[in-house]
């Protein structure tokens, strides 16, 4: 065991390890890019560096196999390895402490972007003057709404994840009788008005019995979103409600009654909801005067936090975002002859990792100045090197 | 020193900390997809220039190109037309479910918008109460909504035509006409402040009984 122990850790802090990881990264960067050109820049970097392996889904079967370690799974080991090779080489002293300081900051960076890639949140506020939201959207991932609008104060929504809806058969809402059995889902579709010549419609109520779907292969192009479309058939105390279609290119709600109380069926962009609402007070966009050059974009936005009694308003200008709950707002786009505001939303733990690193980095390298100076300045004033200096000069003297 | 040596020369602790770490972060990186709940407040009345019915206005990353393309337009001999209001203008979109934008002839927060959608586009107690909901007011039942429904004729057929005020914080109103023609829902919606919309309400009826079949 102590024999395997000592094998594991030479093999861990081996810079063989070090040049293995490195050129595994380098090949998935390569194969990453090369992916793009079908799967489009996210999914291509979802298949290769953000998972922990590469899979192969074997032509002709429904089989995946693994074929490569993916980008997490390479910078976790790196990082590891980088950790274990400064602890077993590294003199552990006090001399050498501005030296495990920046690398201290430097393993914090690379963890930093670990952290980063696992745990941040994109997503985009859309806002028009006048409007108040309290939600954020995510621009690339869908859900399907369910949305219990009976209460007249409130509503109780559910959001179904599009990837389970790809994945699942049958879904519970929590806290409700409703089950919702997925029919079909296609990731990328195109939509025509249905005629004699379709086959018949798979929805038998609401929009989608009007509605032809054809599937498609997924989207490659960044700037073209899916037209992603569901059919689901929603299932309470035993009585089905039918078939539905649903997609993201539809702006028909569909509703569907149970128990004296109704439900919202739509997909949308997938939502998370705040604790306060944001209200967009004013939109400007500036040009220099006699041009269209953009100068400036900026939004007026009052916060209302009722939870911690909260109400101010707040200018956010580029380079200026508005950080808030854990969350950064920049002004990222607009629309509508200036009446919509676009923020992005960047919600990242991490965020502060970089600039503690960086800081780190730049104690340890004064400290490590200060100590070498320290070391310098006594070696000139000890007796030793002074009677050595006064040699040399009357010898040079002689 | 705080480093523990073990007789072969593993520091135990520090192993102890890097398998820790690892699974942590293993761990930490397994996003489990789930059915999410929120209870919120009722949604805000949308501004009255805002595409009330539209789907919300979402870019793609880095701009505005990537707004999710419309379906097809209904065709051409199912269109149906309307004859304008003096003084009034109209912007036809280019496909979607927005079919045209119209422009009354008053000042004040005003959106006038015809849509169409294929079928019954969810029944007619569904988007009343879809409408209700954009100016803040709760869903009605059927009792309720034809007690409120009265009706236009025109050429195209009868019109539903619905008359909503949201009193609150933020009043608003909305009036509203359905047709269902050939297969298709046409909802002709003007909302906006009180104000605009009541000095508009007239024309706007007038418009409705316009409505006929054909290309305008």
């Amino acid at each position: 065991m102590a024999r395997i122990s000592s094998l594991l850790w030479g093999a861990l802090t081996s810079l063989k390890l070090t040049i293995v990881c490195l050129a595994a990264l380098m090949v998935l960067v390569i194969a990453c890019t090369l992916a793009q050109v079908k799967l489009g820049t996210f999914a291509a970097v979802d298949v290769y560096i953000r998972s922990w392996v590469v899979w192969w889904d074997v032509p002709g079967t429904v089989y995946s196999v693994p074929i490569f370690p993916g980008g997490a799974l390479a910078g976790l080991v790196l990082g590891l390895n980088l950790v274990a090779a400064q602890l077993s080489r590294l003199e552990l002293s006090w001399g050498k402490a501005g030296l495990w300081v920046v690398h201290a900051g430097l393993i914090l960076l690379v963890a930093g972007e670990f952290v980063t890639g696992a745990f941040q949140v994109d997503t985009q506020l859309a806002v028009e003057e006048g409007q108040t939201v309290n939600f954020v959207e995510s621009p690339r991932l869908l859900e399907l709404a369910v949305v219990d609008v009976t209460d007249p104060q409130h509503d109780d929504v559910y959001g179904v994840p599009a990837a389970m809806l790809a994945s699942r058969d049958a879904i519970q809402l929590p806290g409700t009788p409703v089950t919702l059995k997925v029919r079909y889902f296609m990731e990328n579709s195109e939509l025509t008005r249905r005629t004699e010549a379709d086959p018949p419609p798979m929805a038998n109520q609401g929009v989608g019995t009007g509605i032809t779907a054809r599937e498609l292969p997924r989207e490659s192009r960044d700037d073209v979103p899916n037209l992603t479309t569901v059919f689901v058939e929603p299932v309470a105390g035993g009585k089905s409600y039918g078939t539905w279609m649903a997609s993201n290119a539809l702006a028909a709600t569909q509703t569907f009654t149970h128990d004296g109380r109704t439900y919202e069926l739509s997909l949308r962009h997938q939502r998370h909801y705040l604790p306060y609402s944001v209200t967009l007070k004013d939109f400007k966009h500036d040009v220099y005067p006699g041009t269209q050059i953009p100068k400036n974009f900026s939004s007026l936005v009052h916060i209302s936090n009722p939870g911690r009694g909260e109400e101010r308003d707040v200018l956010i200008y580029m380079n200026q975002p508005l950080r808030y709950d854990g969350k950064a707002f920049y002004q990222a786009s607009f629309g509508k002859d200036d009446r919509l505001s676009i923020l992005q939303v960047v919600e990242n733990p991490g965020w502060l990792l970089p600039y503690i690193s960086c800081a780190l980095v730049a104690i340890g390298l004064i400290v490590h100045f200060g100590i070498s100076l320290r070391r310098g300045m006594r070696r000139r004033t000890s007796p030793e090197t002074t009677t050595a200096a006064s040699g040399s000069t009357a010898a040079v003297e002689a | 020193m705080i480093v523990n040596i073990s007789p072969n020369g593993v520091p135990r602790l520090w192993t102890h900390m890097i398998t820790v770490a690892a699974i942590s972060l293993v761990f930490a990186g397994c996003k489990q997809e789930e059915v999410t709940h929120a209870r919120v407040p009722k949604p805000s009345p949308a501004p009255a220039a805002s595409s009330a019915g539209a789907m919300p206005p979402m870019a793609a990353p880095g701009g505005m190109s990537g707004e999710v393309p419309p379906p097809p337009s209904v065709s051409a001999s199912d269109a149906v037309a309307w004859t304008l209001p003096k003084g009034w203008t109209e912007t036809r979109a280019n496909g979607g479910m927005r079919y045209a934008t119209l422009k009354p002839p008053v000042q004040g927060k005003i959106d006038v918008s015809v849509i169409t959608l294929p079928g019954e586009a969810g029944g007619e107690l569904a988007n009343v109460n879809r409408w209700r909901g954009q100016i803040g007011l709760a869903p009605v039942d059927e009792a309720a909504l034809a007690k409120s429904r009265k009706t236009v004729k025109a050429p195209a057929g009868t019109v539903a035509l619905y008359d909503f005020t949201n009193e609150g914080s933020t009043p608003s109103r909305m009036v509203a006409g359905l047709l269902v023609s050939r297969g298709n829902s046409w909802f002709v919606k003007m909302v906006g402040d009180p104000g605009p919309v009541a000095s508009a309400r007239a024309d706007f009826i007038s418009l409705l009984e316009t409505l006929r079949l054909g290309p305008n």
